[in-house]
């Protein structure tokens, strides 16, 4: 007893000491947390998400500079389209066959698209397909190498990865991707890809069935009308007027370094553009005197339009997404962007004013495919490849194309399709600030994919390492 | 058997310490020699390195790194001392205590993102610069100001901070962040009771013999602590010169600093710029060694030349230019706290908002309602890693406490375990952590979130370790002393007598480590290979977007998610207290059963 009281004293003691001790712990706590918050978000925290991925890819016809989108005969319904629903690999007495899409998680639209995505091939096909949201796509593809480094070879982490350009050419080089599985589709068949080589070819690289086409964009402009209207000009209709126009108003236009996707689409753009007689070279293997044939013009237009640039060119943009973060608040008056969509459902979700007008190059829009790619160490590859066919299917695409819910344009070649299916890809309404599609557009091929890198090489040993 | 398991706890935290850093820094120094079989490099030498500094930016981007992260820590300190020399004994101390404590819970990412948001030609400053200009400019002609913001457009090519090729931009938006951990850090030390005491009788002399506060700060108070802060100090020194985001946001990229080079030649998509990186990484580690050494020999300059003012007699220092200085910069932090806060807030709910007015068209529900709708996953991820991680390192934590005073070390053992405390915090993240993501392929690749779990309780346990032992170490050990007189086991006195006597310290350590946790994201990112998507994997994903209104959301969904935790941590003690109390007083004799710690 005597023991018992003598402890509840000194425990009522230690009580007291509480209020003693808070004010030093305050005090601790909070140099702490600053440590915490230094240290950890430190190295790193930024790092990836500056960097955007090369989400879409390469494109269209090799033999053709300039291909005019022209109609197509009708008719002709797809009997693999019916094949389908009964493919499915539904097996109720097996747990859930989980895959892992490896893809940009930048864009709301996007994101919400796959949800809605997973949410089908859940329901459907009992998949549990996660998005594994990327700020970097080249992460998921170290990824995929240190399995490989590591001798992991039929248990990897990434199943399905969305590519185009340098990725894929980087994961095909090193043989990280799984051949020749996207003609087993059915609904591959929808792209027609005997006629249409840009479903079969990355970046001028031949994808070997290793990647299934998903979407495909072009170069589009778009600017503030309101500030046209205040600094009273127009804005260019071709690469030339582009340049008169930042010369009057200087500041107010500018492009990413050519590292990022967008930056190295406006130079390969500049390119053919300010070559027009010497195009054919573009469709071809670089060499050094097609190289030293196309420089001068480029070089020329470039040193002169970079002084007039936004920070007078000293300072420029590492992703693409931010150009139209500028253009949001005012700083960049006129800028570019490969997913035409994207812009009238910025407007909608106020990320970009409602003055915004989008508009086509007369002399031109660059204009590529995007893929989706299996790993050939992925673990559940039955079921990625039933995710892959569902993202095919007329509806999953015309569901993609919709304004509201991401905007891009379908792979499917729409005369083949049924009348009720290609009645699921007209748009309900028109947006003021989207492109108006009833105007022609006059496509550019994407170049030979070794122009990539040249030309890239080139303009970093005349501008500058900046990274 | 409690003191074995204490024993075990001590190493265990050694080798967790020890084992990621050091085979980090294996995995990045192989390559560095030209090792990487994975894209079939296999022989060993110093061409890597050759070729490295072989790049023509290479000196500027290491200068970059040098001066931006020595210039920064050295401005931090100088004004922290500043304010501490204006403030420490005025009743204003607890109101700039308040006022920036919550700047260290604020990531450096959403930091610098803010500040972008604020001084950039289209933010709050410049808007309120045009509309002045306007309003005065047209206050005679037209009373009719609005119509002019509809003109305005923000300046072009104007010559604004942001992304200045020297570096200014990174060193001054460093210098802001560190400025409050300093500040905080100084203050910790100088209330700790013994210092406290010994510091209120040196003023009470340095008064009585007519030194002026200021004054008696710099000759009295400084040179006692200054040891005490000297390590905190350095690790914000290496933070400062590798840190990624602020330069990546805010300064130049033609070159950039060299963590940043590291970190795009990391992610590059030519997989054998990874030598590269591994080599400048290594680099990197130089330059930070180069710039502690900085540090140190500024230190040694200060004292020596210090020393003759100490016995100067001189009654002021500089008080005046001191003292203004000091009030100019808070209220430059108050301006930047409101900017940020009403620029972050309004953003987050705006719809259309044009250049030169202060308000937007409207507001709307809708960023939060997207952010909110896809976090809710992560949000359970971030909860669940944050939770785990932060319980085991305090567990592991007071074990090792415990055991330092049960079997105290020998000093050699006690430094190396210091010095292995702040090893992660010393050793450069981006140096180590694509090293240590390649050792943990090699094993258990499959073990994502034990993966995930390690990468965070390397940089958690350090700060958790930091500020429990001071309280730890604090604890009246006489109260120990009479309960194992009266037959208790180690393990009954530290479960029954310091456990509750620590409580509010051991929740503030266990929130600060859910902080810490909730921050991580190359860490994260890297070791769950992205399959474990937390908040801040999230809020970094959605920066490299397009969309100011949704990164506005995310910062303040990071800013906000630590502070609840401390307030946990704070409130639950008083709560804890009070109820413990009542029941004393109310159940009087019953209590002896509860309060009975034997059987």
């Amino acid at each position: 007893m005597l023991r018992d009281s003598a402890l509840l004293s000194m425990k009522a003691a230690c009580l007291r000491r509480f209020g003693k001790f808070s004010r030093l712990i305050k005090g601790l706590t909070l140099a702490s947390a600053v440590f915490s918050s230094q240290l950890i978000t430190a190295s790193h925290s930024f790092a990836v998400p500056f960097d955007i991925p090369s989400v879409d890819g390469s494109i269209v016809d090799v033999s053709g500079n300039e291909i005019q989108s022209q109609p197509q005969s009708p008719v002709r319904a797809s009997t693999a389209l019916k094949r389908t629903s009964a493919q499915s690999p539904k097996d109720d007495t097996q747990s859930k066959p989980l895959v892992r899409f490896h893809a940009w998680g930048g864009s709301a639209q996007v994101n919400g698209y796959l949800q809605w995505v997973a949410a089908q091939v859940s329901q459907r096909f009992n998949i549990e397909l996660q998005h594994v949201k990327l700020a970097d796509t080249s992460d998921a593809v170290s990824r995929v190498l240190a399995e490989k480094a590591a001798g992991n070879h039929d248990n990897g982490s990434v199943d399905l990865i969305w590519i185009n350009g340098e990725n894929f050419a980087a994961m095909k080089k090193h043989g990280l991707l799984a051949k020749d599985w996207v003609k087993e589709l059915d609904h591959f068949a929808l792209t027609r890809p005997e006629k249409n080589a840009a479903m079969v070819t990355d970046f001028g690289e031949p994808t070997l069935g290793m990647e299934a086409p998903w979407g495909k964009a072009s170069m589009v402009f778009y600017y503030r009308s309101a500030h046209m209207k205040a600094l009273d000009i127009t804005p260019g209709q071709t690469i030339n007027e582009l340049l008169r126009f930042s010369q009057k108003v200087p500041g107010r236009f500018t492009y990413p370094v050519p590292s990022d996707y967008l930056g190295i689409s406006f130079i390969k753009y500049a390119a053919i553009a300010l070559n027009g007689d010497k195009q054919s070279l573009f469709y071809q293997p670089v060499t050094e005197s097609s190289l030293q044939a196309v420089l001068p013009a480029l070089w020329a237009y470039l040193d002169q339009l970079h002084p007039t640039m936004w920070q007078q060119g000293e300072y420029m943009l590492r992703q693409a997404s931010q150009l139209q973060r500028l253009v949001g608040t005012g700083e960049l008056t006129l800028a570019f962007s490969f997913t035409a969509a994207e812009i009238p459902s910025a407007v909608n979700r106020f990320d970009l004013p409602d003055d915004v007008r989008t508009y086509a190059m007369q002399d031109g829009s660059l204009a590529n495919v995007h893929f989706v790619g299996l790993t050939y160490n992925s673990k559940n590859k039955t079921a990625a490849k039933t995710v892959v066919n569902f993202l095919l299917s007329p509806e999953a695409q015309a569901e993609k194309q919709k304004l509201a819910v991401w905007g891009d344009d379908t792979v499917l070649d729409v005369t083949l399709l049924t009348k009720a299916q290609a009645m699921l890809f007209k748009e309900a309404s028109v947006h003021r600030s989207a492109l108006d599609k009833s105007q022609p557009m006059v496509l550019l091929a994407e170049p030979h994919a070794s122009w990539t890198d040249k030309l890239r090489e080139a303009w970093f040993e005349r501008y500058g390492a900046r990274y | 058997m409690f003191t074995h398991i204490t024993l075990v706890a001590r190493w265990c935290l050694l080798l967790l310490l020890c084992i990621p850093v050091l085979a980090g820094l294996v995995g990045v120094i192989f390559p560095a020699l030209g090792y990487f079989p994975a894209i079939g490099a296999n022989a060993f030498s110093t061409q890597v390195f050759a070729t490295l500094f072989g790049l023509p930016d290479i000196w500027q981007m290491m200068w970059l790194s040098l001066f931006t992260g020595v210039g920064s820590t050295l401005l931090a300190v100088i004004a922290a001392f500043c304010i501490l020399a204006t403030f420490y004994q005025s009743s204003l101390l607890g109101k700039i205590q308040g006022v920036l404590s919550p700047f260290l819970v604020f990531p450096h990412a959403a930091a610098a993102i803010s500040l972008l948001f604020v001084v950039s030609p289209s933010g709050i400053f410049a808007a309120i610069t045009t509309r002045l200009n306007a309003y005065f400019s047209h206050a005679f002609t037209s009373p009719f100001v609005n119509e002019i913001s509809e003109m305005a457009l923000p300046a072009a090519n104007d010559g604004t901070l942001l992304y200045d090729g020297l570096g200014l931009s990174i060193l001054i938006a460093l210098s802001l962040k560190e400025l409050p951990f300093i500040l905080l850090m100084t203050l910790s030390v100088m209330s700790q009771p013994l210092v406290k005491k010994k510091l209120t009788g040196y003023v009470k002399v340095g008064t009585a013999l007519g030194y002026s506060p200021t004054a008696s700060f710099f000759k009295l108070v400084l040179p006692t602590t200054f040891s005490q802060i000297k390590l905190p100090l350095l690790a914000v020194l290496v933070f400062a010169t590798s840190n990624v985001e602020i330069p990546l946001i805010l300064g130049p990229n033609n070159p950039s600093t060299l963590a940043v080079a590291i970190m795009h030649w990391f992610n590059h998509i030519d997989l054998s710029m990874r030598l590269l990186a591994s080599s400048a990484a290594v680099v990197q580690v130089a330059v930070s060694a180069v710039a502690v050494l900085l540090f140190l020999g500024t230190e040694r300059l200060v004292t020596y030349i210090g020393k003759r003012s100490l016995s100067g007699g001189n009654r002021y220092f500089a008080d005046g230019a001191l003292r203004a200085s000091g009030f100019v910069i808070m209220a430059f932090y108050i301006i930047l706290i409101c900017a940020v806060v009403y620029t972050v807030v309004v953003y987050s709910f705006a719809k259309q908002w044009h250049f030169p007015l202060l308000l937007p068209e409207g507001l709307t529900l809708l960023h939060w309602n997207t952010a909110i709708s896809a976090l809710t996953t992560p949000f359970i991820n971030t909860l669940l890693l944050g939770v785990l991680v932060s319980t085991t390192s305090l567990i592991l934590v007071l074990f090792t406490l415990e055991s330092e005073q049960l079997q105290p070390a020998r000093a050699v053992a006690s430094n190396a375990f210091s010095v292995s405390l702040f090893l992660p915090l010393l050793v450069p993240g981006v140096a180590f952590l694509y090293g240590l993501v390649w050792f943990q392929q090699l094993i258990f690749q499959n073990a994502v979130w034990f993966h995930t779990y390690v990468a965070h309780m390397v940089y958690v346990v350090p700060y958790v370790f930091l500020s429990m032992a001071v309280a730890y170490r604090k604890f009246d050990n006489r109260y120990a002393m009479v309960a194992q007189s009266l037959g208790k086991t180690p393990w009954q006195v530290f479960y029954h007598v310091k456990l509750p006597s620590l409580f509010s310290a051991i929740m503030v350590a266990w929130a600060l480590g859910l902080a810490i946790s909730f921050s991580q994201y190359l860490p994260t990112l890297l070791a769950s290979g992205g399959t474990i998507p937390t908040v801040t994997t999230e809020a970094v994903a959605s920066v490299s977007g397009s969309s100011t209104r949704l990164t506005a959301v995310y910062v303040i969904i990071q800013a906000v998610m630590p502070l609840i935790g401390f307030m946990i941590a704070w409130y639950m003690p008083v709560i804890a207290t009070r109820k413990r109390s009542r029941q004393m007083l109310v159940s009087g004799t019953h209590s002896n059963r509860s309060a009975n710690p034997v059987q």
